[in-house]
């Protein structure tokens, strides 16, 4: 992710405040380019969903024989950290905007936390899954295929937030955003609100289906 | 919308320092010419690659009991010959080598949106040619460049080295659209609008979305058999709940917007040639433009016309089937614009034109077949036959590969400054043009008679069509040795030609062959669309470009 | 777009009209020739009822596409040379600056548009009188295998593996399906196909209309000798010589489901069982009847997950106790209730060994 944003750098990134122009129409280029990115990710995200609702209602029915239960309540509460997650992201960018770099900081630290606790959800409720079902990727049948595909596929996307997150926190800190000129920020939080909208779908689809 | 944003000191009007050194003018470069040359290259060393596996399978087929190769090395050589010719060689070669040099010019940018990305995109695609062509190593997929399983599923090694570089194909082309929507979005020259902007910028305009999100449905389609390969994770092994179906879905879904990924920018391509040779405006501009987009979204709604026979609902065949038959309409439409270019003009035969009028003869018959196929009734006869062959050659031969041979003598000047043997080309024209219909004409019949496909041997009553198909073949291989001979010759030792042989009015050809790093020493501004013949041309701010004014200093930043 | 310049009126000079009335001679008698001069059955024979309604929708799409090719192509070469640039124009000679001209755009839209939806109304009638016909034809099943073909009849035990045979006439329902990987039922001369896809059961319905031997095709890739996949024969018969055909298998197998080959005498020793072996043979053999999961996810057969142990079901569809003995003697003689016909020993290709270990893997699925 982070290596992606920086591959969308275009000639001239390393904003000078006096090509205010030029500043205005990279960061246009560099918001459009990582919009368009989102929507191949949301493609990737949209076929294997096509696939878990393809078996889903094909052949052998729903749960497959065998299919561990997941656990909603679990899957509720992580999902209520994430979208806490999400509201900070935006706090920390607003802050951002009105120039004051403490809150800034703090909204994002929250964040990343957020995502780790997320990230540690997902991490019990994997462990439960193996030990008391015996569920895994390969071993459960399209339960597993379907199941641990897409929510791992997201849980990644999360780990990569957070790894991202992180590296702007830094730059920030480094004094590579101005209060100005601050793209990556802005991707970084269309990032993160993506990641949440995917979660959105895949709880609805797993656990209230 | 209308005006791009280009300002003096604005991200079009920035210009990378000049490349110093052999390596960042040539290897790692991010010029967006040198990144489409090296696509070209590249593309066509595969062209050879998949044509010789061709001929292979030419030979295999001269006699009813095969005899040249086994069965099993048979299946391997005409997968890879697919997945070659469609991922190596025609959807690189379009977007990558045609796309990448010629568009940024047309609508007079100085590079696209991303050059950092653009040399990505490039870089990842050899290395996955080499995972392609290493799979025979380890022995090669053979099931054909569809990979159904469960077949897929018991296919060798070489199968997952297969889903790899197809894999890595993909990301390369998704970031390629990526790159190419936004430079078109946003890096058009002041007063580009639209409604002038040459036809080829369009078809890249429309192809490029198609890139971005078919291509992204395939990547997970190979991610899942890849895993189901080596981690036995059931997407689509019945035996464990899975459905062969499925893939079948995700492969086509992709798959056909893919055919027209294929195609749209030959479009461009013969939109750009028949104008300039015929000296008069496209005709039905807009209707071009317009129906291009129309092809695009049916493209995403076609898909399981492949999947007529493989036990889909059968409710569902019919808006398949309807769907499919509409893209004859907006397809029509651009057929019979072009036709009527023609009328009334002054038609200049370079070997170019001959190559786009031959390509409208040919991709219309296989059009049609096309359309016979979506007819379900049809396609029951038909799925699974030579004739499908037989129409996926027309279109994709004498469509697509002979749209790159068009682009390649017009554009050709523009990249060297020299011109391709004219003399040459036409004889190579009609070498290639009866060489292609005597070998794929004969396949309609084998395969409405009964030939089944991706067979190395057959039922003896086809034989003397498959002798006639093989013999034509060496022809068409031919014509194309004598093309890249042309090619290779006349980088060095064609005629020089000055900036705009064919006097041609788009952007790119109001600059020097080959053009400077910088593109444009000013941008230029625009105000009307390029084929109007009896105007002067529609630009400001190019009266530098071929004088020896001082190139411009490289922009603000730096 | 430059509206500056105004276009030139359009006129058509003699020769085009003159080339128009070629061309439509010549679309006349392309259309002629395909609509009825075409001796399409001296080149394939229609064996079976589909064969005609297909003939008559292809005959159709031939004629309109060739028409239409004929005109295309007809006036490409025809403006080609027409307008082609000569001698005695110099080199910056420009041609008719026209632009657009609604009316023609209009034309050449609605004209392919009615091509479509004729042809699109054409192949609807066809297709729903091959899609929608209802199953109560006799039935008969045909099964893949890599790289042959197998055929069941109603009464008849086991399968029949050379020739596929049907009476003339009578309304036939053939399901297909595959023991393996994908492979396809087609009969050139019945115009009709269908994918024999492990896990789907495809239906045809046809009736035969004409006596002969007609080659079966695979179509779909199926491995090494998917090209050799072609040796087999559908035969149609008079009724008569069906019914002595039909008969003769009837005798020929009628112990094979009772007396057991040979080599298995009684009681199968189920001792040293190989659960993998018979996870194996499993997919190999049975798959294309029996799906992993409980009874009543029903393929062809029951579905077999936990068949030793599903409370749900303690007796086996032959009303013994679910016990390894009795399966073990399920899949030793066969048994034919009304879900249909579970083949026996033989027809499975199984030896006593493989009935171990498969009993093993079934018991070891809970
Ligand atoms: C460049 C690639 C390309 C293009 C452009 C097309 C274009 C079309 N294709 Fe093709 N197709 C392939 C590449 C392509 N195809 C390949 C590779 C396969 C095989 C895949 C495999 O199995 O390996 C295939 C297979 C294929 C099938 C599946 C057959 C089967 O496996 O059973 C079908 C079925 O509907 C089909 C239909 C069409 C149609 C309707 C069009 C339409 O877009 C064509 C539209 C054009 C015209 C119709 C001609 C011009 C129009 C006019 C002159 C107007 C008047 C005409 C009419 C009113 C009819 N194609
Ligand atoms: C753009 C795509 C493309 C192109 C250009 C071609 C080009 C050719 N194709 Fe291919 N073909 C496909 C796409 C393409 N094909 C696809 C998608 C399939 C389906 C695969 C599948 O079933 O999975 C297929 C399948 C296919 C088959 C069916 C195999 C089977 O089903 O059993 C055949 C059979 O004749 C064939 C033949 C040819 C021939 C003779 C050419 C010729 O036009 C090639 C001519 C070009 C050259 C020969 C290269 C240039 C030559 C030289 C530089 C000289 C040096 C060469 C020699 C000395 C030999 N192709
Ligand atoms: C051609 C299809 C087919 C194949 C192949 C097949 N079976 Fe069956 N099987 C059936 C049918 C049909 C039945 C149910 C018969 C009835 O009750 O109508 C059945 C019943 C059974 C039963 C009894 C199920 C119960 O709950 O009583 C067992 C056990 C069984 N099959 C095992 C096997 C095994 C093991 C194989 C592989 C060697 C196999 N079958 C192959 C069709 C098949
Ligand atoms: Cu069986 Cu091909
Ligand atoms: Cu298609």
């Amino acid at each position: 992710m982070a290596v992606a944003s920086s591959l969308l750098s275009t000639p001239v990134t390393h904003g000078h405040d006096d090509a205010d122009q030029l500043y205005i129409e990279t960061r246009e280029l560099r918001v459009q380019g990582f919009l368009l990115f989102m929507v191949s990710d949301l493609v990737l995200f949209s076929s294997f969903i096509f696939a878990y609702l393809y078996l889903r209602n094909t052949g052998q029915g729903w749960p497959p024989p065998g299919a561990p239960h997941v656990d909603i309540w679990l899957a509720a509460m992580n999902s209520v950290v994430l979208f806490g997650s999400g509201a900070t992201m935006h706090f920390a960018l607003e802050n951002w905007k009105h120039r004051n770099f403490m809150k800034f900081a703090s909204w994002m630290v929250a964040t990343i936390v957020l995502g780790l606790l997320f990230l540690g959800g997902q991490g019990v409720e994997y462990v439960s899954l193996y030990t008391k079902d015996h569920a895994s990727w390969g071993g459960s049948g399209i339960f597993g295929a379907s199941f641990f595909t897409l929510t791992g596929m997201h849980g990644f996307h999360v780990f990569v937030g957070v790894i991202y997150l992180t590296v702007l926190l830094l730059q920030a800190t480094a004094g590579t955003y101005t209060f100005s000129k601050y793209t990556g920020l802005t991707l970084g939080t269309l990032y993160w609100h993506f990641v949440d909208v995917i979660w959105v779908v895949l709880f609805s689809i797993f656990y209230l289906l | 919308m209308a005006v791009a944003a280009v300002h003096a000191g604005g991200i079009a009007d920035h210009i990378h320092p000049e490349p110093e050194g052999f390596i960042r003018k040539y290897v790692f470069s991010i010029d967006h010419k040198i990144i489409g040359i090296q696509y070209l290259v590249t593309t066509f060393m595969f062209l050879v690659l998949g044509g010789m596996l061709a001929e292979l399978i030419r030979v295999q087929l001269m006699n009813a009991n095969g005899g040249f190769m086994t069965p099993d090395t048979y299946n391997e050589v005409y997968s890879i010959h697919g997945s070659t010719m469609v991922w190596l060689v025609i959807i690189p070669m379009l977007t990558g080598a045609f796309g990448n040099f010629v568009f940024p010019l047309q609508i007079g940018a100085r590079d696209v949106a991303f050059p950092w990305l653009n040399m990505l995109s490039f870089w990842l695609f050899p290395p996955a040619g080499l995972m392609l062509y290493g799979s025979f190593l380890m022995g090669a997929p053979a099931a054909g460049w569809t990979e159904y399983p469960p077949m897929s599923l018991q296919g060798q090694a070489g199968t997952s080295m297969w889903c790899a570089a197809i894999f890595l194909v993909g990301v390369s082309s998704t970031l390629t659209g990526i790159n190419f929507l936004v430079t078109l979005l946003k890096m058009r020259a002041p007063g580009m609008t639209y409604t002038r902007m040459p036809l080829f910028c369009w078809a890249q305009f429309v192809t490029a979305p198609l890139l971005m999100i078919a291509t992204t449905a395939l990547g997970a389609a190979l991610a899942a058999l890849f895993v189901e390969r080596q981690f036995g994770v059931p997407f689509f092994d019945p035996t464990k709940g899975g459905s062969p179906l499925l893939w079948q879905h995700m492969f086509w879904f992709y798959s056909h917007p893919a055919v027209y990924i294929m195609i749209l920018p030959v479009f461009g391509i013969v939109s750009e040639v028949f104008p300039t040779f015929a000296r008069k405006p496209i005709f039905g501009y807009k209707m071009i433009a317009f129906s291009s987009c129309s092809i695009a979204i049916l493209g995403f709604m076609v898909w399981a016309h492949h999947m007529f026979t493989s036990g889909m609902a059968p409710f569902l065949q019919l808006p398949f089937m309807v769907l499919t038959m509409l893209i004859a309409i907006p397809t029509g439409i651009k057929i019979f614009s072009w036709v009527a270019t023609l009328w009334g003009g002054k038609i200049h035969f370079s070997t170019a034109m001959l190559f786009a009028v031959g390509f409208i003869a040919t991709f219309t018959l296989g059009g049609i077949t096309g359309v016979f196929l979506a007819a379900v009734p049809f396609d029951l006869h038909a799925h699974g036959t030579y004739f499908i062959v037989a129409h996926l050659h027309y279109v994709l031969v004498g469509g697509s590969l002979m749209g790159v041979f068009s682009g390649l003598y017009f554009w050709f000047p523009k990249m060297t400054g020299r011109l391709m043997s004219e003399k040459l080309g036409k004889w190579t024209f009609w070498l290639f043009f009866i060489g292609f219909n005597g070998t794929f004409l004969p396949m309609h019949n084998m395969g409405l008679l009964g030939m089944p496909r991706r067979v190395a041997e057959y039922d003896p009553q086809f034989q003397t069509l498959n002798r006639i198909a093989s013999s034509f073949s060496f022809l068409m291989t031919f014509a194309i040795l004598l093309i890249i001979i042309n090619a290779l010759y006349s980088i060095k030792n064609g005629k020089k030609c000055g900036h705009n042989p064919w006097n041609a009015r788009t952007l790119e050809w109001q600059i020097p062959s080959p053009p400077h790093y910088y593109n444009f020493k000013h941008i230029p501004s625009v105000f009307a669309n390029p084929y109007d013949f009896n105007e002067p041309l529609p630009y400001r701010g190019l009266e530098d470009e071929l004088t020896d004014a001082p190139p411009p200093v490289p922009a603000a930043a730096h | 777009m430059a509206v500056e310049n105004r276009d030139p009126a359009v006129r058509l000079d003699r020769g085009f009209w003159l080339v128009t009335l070629l061309l439509a001679v010549l679309a006349a008698i392309g259309i002629v020739y395909w609509a009825l001069l075409a001796p399409i059955t001296s080149w394939l024979p229609e064996a079976v009822d589909k064969a005609q309604q297909i003939d008559s929708l292809s005959r159709f799409l031939m004629a309109s596409g060739t028409a239409l090719f004929i005109f295309v192509a007809g006036y490409l070469l025809y403006f080609s040379i027409a307008f082609r640039r000569r001698a005695s124009d110099g080199p910056d000679a420009i041609g008719v600056q026209i632009h657009d001209n609604n009316k023609l755009e209009l034309w050449w839209t609605i004209v392919p548009a009615v091509f479509v939806v004729v042809m699109a109304i054409f192949s609807i009638q066809i297709w729903a009188g091959i899609q929608l016909g209802d199953n109560n034809g006799m039935v008969v099943e045909a099964l893949g295998h890599q790289w042959f073909y197998s055929f069941r009849y109603p009464d008849v035990h086991g399968e029949i593996t050379n020739e596929m045979h049907l009476p003339l006439g009578t309304p036939v329902t053939l399901h297909v399906t595959s023991y393996d990987v994908i492979h396809s039922f087609w009969v050139p001369d019945m115009r009709i196909k269908a994918d024999m896809v492990p896990g789907i059961i495809n239906t045809l319905r046809f009736t035969p209309t004409k006596v002969g031997r007609y080659q079966i095709v695979c179509t779909e890739f199926c491995g090494t000798l998917h090209g050799e996949m072609n040796k087999q024969y559908l035969v149609i018969d008079t009724p008569q010589k069906y019914k002595a055909w039909y008969q003769g298998w009837q005798q020929k197998n009628a112990h094979a489901s009772d007396a057991i080959p040979t080599q298995s005498t009684g009681a199968i020793s189920l001792s040293g069982g190989n659960v993998n072996a018979g996870k194996m043979l499993f997919t190999q053999k049975c798959s294309a009847c029996h799906a992993l999961a409980p009874f009543s996810q029903k393929v062809v057969g029951p579905g077999l997950k936990g068949v030793l142990s599903d409370p749900a079901h303690p007796n086996l569809v032959d009303g013994a106790k679910a016990t390894p003995e009795n399966v073990a003697k399920i899949l030793q003689k066969g048994y034919k209730g009304d879900m249909g016909q579970m083949p026996n020993q033989t027809a499975n290709g199984l030896t006593d060994k493989d009935i171990a270990d498969l009993v093993a893997f079934l018991k070891s699925t809970k």
